[in-house]
């Protein structure tokens, strides 16, 4: 995405009338913004890379819907979006959140969080994302969704609404349902910390 | 709620000072497979009017063969009655013999 000199409406053109190497172009020039997305919503046992080309197969099949309404990476980071929460949804079994599957570290930060009011050092930022990431991973896609983009991306509700195409109103409820059921999720981990 | 909120915040603040991967280039040939297997995504599609089109020609032709059996039905069964009217010499040779 850093080439300014890329001429998308051009590229574009082309892969309409099915130019291959433009096709070549346009995968090679939106592979870090959708690489990206993949990395963060990426569900267990998936491969980036595979994922990456099943959002990549889906734009060129709907090219023909985009009308330019909405920048074209917008429109991309849309399907990617989705693509990520579908493939979440097909993975019905979500793992339980024990003490013992976390790393020394992660267990480490956790309990400095459930114990202490103090920051978490800055060079525990590694295991605080991980640990992030696996709290997250026990909530229903869409809740691990929104709170992802609120609080780790720091999206505001407006771009989250674009972004999935949920209106404003159920983009808050979802984050106040998910911040609920996240909140049971630290007592009964405190609970069982205590025990 | 607000004990958690400030536990929660506190770690995500910290996860978002983790340093994020390199985004980088595409892997070697992973622009190119993705192209080629969008671009040929097309040609289904081309064989799928071409198979439609061809079903349609085998009902045309199927109601082709019909049309022309139901035509040509007459004539069948004319060519029936004609093998029947035709002279067998044995027979005549037989019912001659037997009125002499």
């Amino acid at each position: 995405m850093a080439d300014e000199t890329f001429d998308l409406s051009a590229c574009l053109e082309r892969v309409r009338q099915h130019d291959q190497a433009a096709a070549r172009e346009l995968v090679e020039h939106l592979y870090p913004l959708v690489i990206r997305i993949v990395r963060s919503h990426l569900p267990r046992r998936v491969a980036e890379e595979d994922l990456a080309q099943d959002i990549f197969l889906k734009m060129f099949t709907r090219l023909d819907q985009y009308k330019g309404a909405v920048a074209f990476s917008h429109w991309v980071s849309r399907i990617a979006v989705t693509t990520c929460i579908d493939q979440l949804r097909a993975q019905k079994r979500r793992p339980e959140f024990r003490w013992a599957d976390l790393s020394e570290k992660e267990a480490e930060v956790l309990d400095s969080v459930l114990t202490s009011d103090g920051e978490v050092a800055v060079n525990d930022a590694l295991a605080s994302r991980e640990l992030v990431y696996k709290l997250l991973g026990q909530l229903k896609p869409e809740d691990r969704l929104v709170l992802q983009l609120l609080d780790l991306e720091q999206r505001s509700v407006a771009e989250i609404s674009e972004l999935t195409g949920w209106n404003p109103s159920l983009v808050k409820v979802r984050a106040f349902r998910a911040r609920g059921k996240l909140k049971k999720l630290f007592e009964e981990l405190e609970r069982k910390e205590r025990s | 709620m607000k004990n958690f909120e400030s536990r929660w915040q506190r770690l995500v603040v910290a996860a978002r000072q983790a340093p994020v991967a390199d985004e980088g280039a595409a892997p070697y040939g992973f622009a190119t497979r993705v192209a080629a297997r969008a671009m040929n995504a097309g040609q289904p599609a081309v064989l799928a009017v071409f198979g439609r089109f061809s079903v349609r020609a085998l009902y045309l032709a199927c109601l082709l063969t019909l049309t022309g059996v139901a035509a040509n039905y007459l004539a069948f069964a004319g060519t029936e009655d004609d093998e029947q009217n035709l002279i067998d010499p044995v027979s005549e040779v037989f019912t001659n013999a037997s009125s002499g």
